[in-house]
C-alpha cells in the first residue's frame, strides 16, 4: 500500500522506520506519474513488511519538493535512517524498481 | 482509449515495415507508427547495390516497391510521434502527446539517432534539464526555462511553457524562423554547454551566456533510453539477443537501432525475427 504524506509529516515519516522508506513525487498533471503509480502500488504490495511506500503531491506539498529540489516528475527517493540514499527520475517498469530497491532492503 | 493492440511497430524504415508485413501474414492486430516519407535516410539513398534481388535500386524506388507491398496488405502507417512507452507488465502504453495508445507487445525500429547530446546534457537531466516540457513546467512556475528546439513543434510547446513561467528564451537549432509568442526571447546562437554544478545553472553560447533555472531539449527523436524508460542499452543501441527481445519481456527492436552493420537487409531480416517472436510471446500469454 502507498500512503499519501504532506509537508506536515513528511520528516518524522521519515525518520521513524525501521525499514528503508520509498517517496513517490508526483503531481495530478504529469502523464508519466499517472502511469508509475499503479506499478509503485503493486511493487509495494510486492514488497509489504520490507519497505514503507509513501507519495507526495508536489502541487499540495511545496515545502518538501523544494527541499529536495525536484526538476522532473515522477521522481522517486529512496530514504534510510532519515537520509536519501538513492533516487530515480521519470518511469520504470516494476523489474527495474524492484532492482533497485533491491540494493537497500 | 483505444482498444488494445495485439503488436505496436515503433518505425517506418525497413525494420518496422518488415515487422509489419510479417505479424501481419500472421493474423494479428497491429499498429504502425512512423512518417509518410517512411525513412528519411532510405530516401535520400543514391544507389542501393546490396539489396538482394534488387540490384542498382535508388532509395525511392525502394521506398516505392515497400510502399505497394504494405498497401497491399491494407497496412497503414499512423503518422504520430510516440513520446513516451510505458511498460505497465501486462501491456505497454504509447503515449502521443495527451493520448494513450495500448499494445500487448513492441517492437522498436526507431532507426539510429544522430544527433550527439549537448555537453552538459547528459549530466543535468532530471537536475533542470528534461525532454518533457509539457510535463515538467509547471515545477517552473515564476522561474526562467531555455527551451532548445530542433523542430517547429517545439514551437507549441514554448508557447505552451511561456504561459506557466516567468521567462522563456527559445533556442531555434534550425534556420526557419520560429513562429512563437511576442514575450519569448529567441536567441539566434550556437549551443556550447548547458552548466550547472548541483543544477542547471546556465545556457552557454558562443556569443553570450543566459541564466536559467531549467532547460528543455526538445529533438526530432529521442534516444530509445528516454523512449522506453527501464530499456538495457550497450554504448547508444538497444541490448538484444538473437530473437531480438530486449530485457523488457514483450518488447523487441530491430534494425540500427540495436546496432551495426547498418544496412536494409539486416534491419529487414531482424524486422522479421522481431515480428515472429513478438507473435510466440503472444500465444504464450
Amino acid at each position: 500500500m502507498v500512503e499519501e504524506i504532506k509537508d506536515a509529516n513528511f520528516s518524522n515519516s521519515i525518520k521513524d522506520s525501521d525499514t528503508p522508506v520509498v517517496v513517490d513525487f508526483w503531481a495530478s498533471w504529469c502523464g508519466p506519474c499517472k502511469m508509475l503509480s499503479p506499478v509503485i502500488e503493486e511493487v509495494s504490495d510486492e514488497l509489504q513488511g520490507k519497505a514503507k511506500f509513501f507519495k507526495l503531491n508536489v502541487d499540495e506539498n511545496p515545502v518538501t519538493a523544494a527541499q529536495f529540489k525536484i526538476a522532473s516528475i515522477p521522481t522517486v527517493m529512496v530514504f534510510k535512517d532519515g537520509s536519501m540514499v538513492d533516487k530515480f527520475v521519470g518511469f520504470r517498469p516494476k523489474d527495474t524498481i524492484k532492482d533497485v530497491l533491491g540494493k537497500h532492503i | 482509449m483505444d482498444s488494445r493492440y495485439d503488436i505496436a511497430i515503433v518505425g517506418s524504415g525497413p525494420a518496422g515495415l518488415s515487422a509489419a508485413v510479417n505479424a501481419r501474414v500472421r493474423n494479428k492486430n497491429i499498429i504502425l507508427f512512423g512518417n509518410a516519407e517512411f525513412s528519411e535516410k532510405l530516401i535520400k539513398a543514391p544507389k542501393i547495390k546490396n539489396y538482394l534481388g534488387l540490384p542498382d535500386i535508388t532509395g525511392l524506388q525502394l521506398k516505392d516497391k515497400f510502399e505497394n507491398h504494405i498497401k497491399s496488405m491494407n497496412i497503414n502507417i499512423t503518422l504520430e510521434r510516440i513520446n513516451e512507452i510505458y511498460a505497465m507488465g501486462e501491456y505497454f502504453g504509447l503515449m502521443v502527446n495527451q493520448k494513450m495508445y495500448e499494445a500487448k507487445a513492441i517492437v522498436l525500429a526507431t532507426g539510429i539517432e544522430y544527433t550527439k547530446p549537448l555537453r552538459g546534457e547528459e549530466e543535468l537531466l532530471g537536475k533542470g534539464v528534461g525532454y518533457c516540457a509539457t510535463c515538467d513546467a509547471p515545477l517552473y512556475k515564476g522561474k526562467v526555462v531555455t527551451i532548445i528546439g530542433y523542430n517547429k513543434e517545439a514551437e507549441r510547446e514554448a508557447n505552451y511553457v511561456n504561459e506557466l513561467v516567468k521567462k522563456v528564451y527559445y533556442i531555434p537549432m534550425y534556420r526557419d524562423k520560429p513562429n512563437l509568442d511576442d514575450n519569448i526571447e529567441i536567441v539566434e546562437d550556437k549551443v556550447l554547454e548547458i552548466y550547472g554544478k548541483e543544477r542547471v545553472e546556465k545556457v552557454i553560447l558562443e556569443n553570450k551566456q543566459i541564466d536559467t533555472d531549467g532547460v528543455f531539449v526538445l529533438k526530432d527523436s529521442i534516444s530509445p533510453a528516454q523512449l522506453v524508460p527501464g530499456i538495457a542499452m550497450e554504448s547508444n543501441h538497444v541490448k538484444v539477443d538473437a530473437n531480438m527481445n530486449t530485457n523488457i519481456p514483450g518488447c523487441f527492436a530491430a534494425g540500427d537501432c540495436v546496432g551495426r552493420p547498418y544496412q536494409y537487409m539486416k534491419a529487414v531480416g531482424q524486422g522479421q525475427t522481431a515480428a515472429l517472436n513478438a507473435v510466440s510471446y503472444l500465444d504464450k500469454q
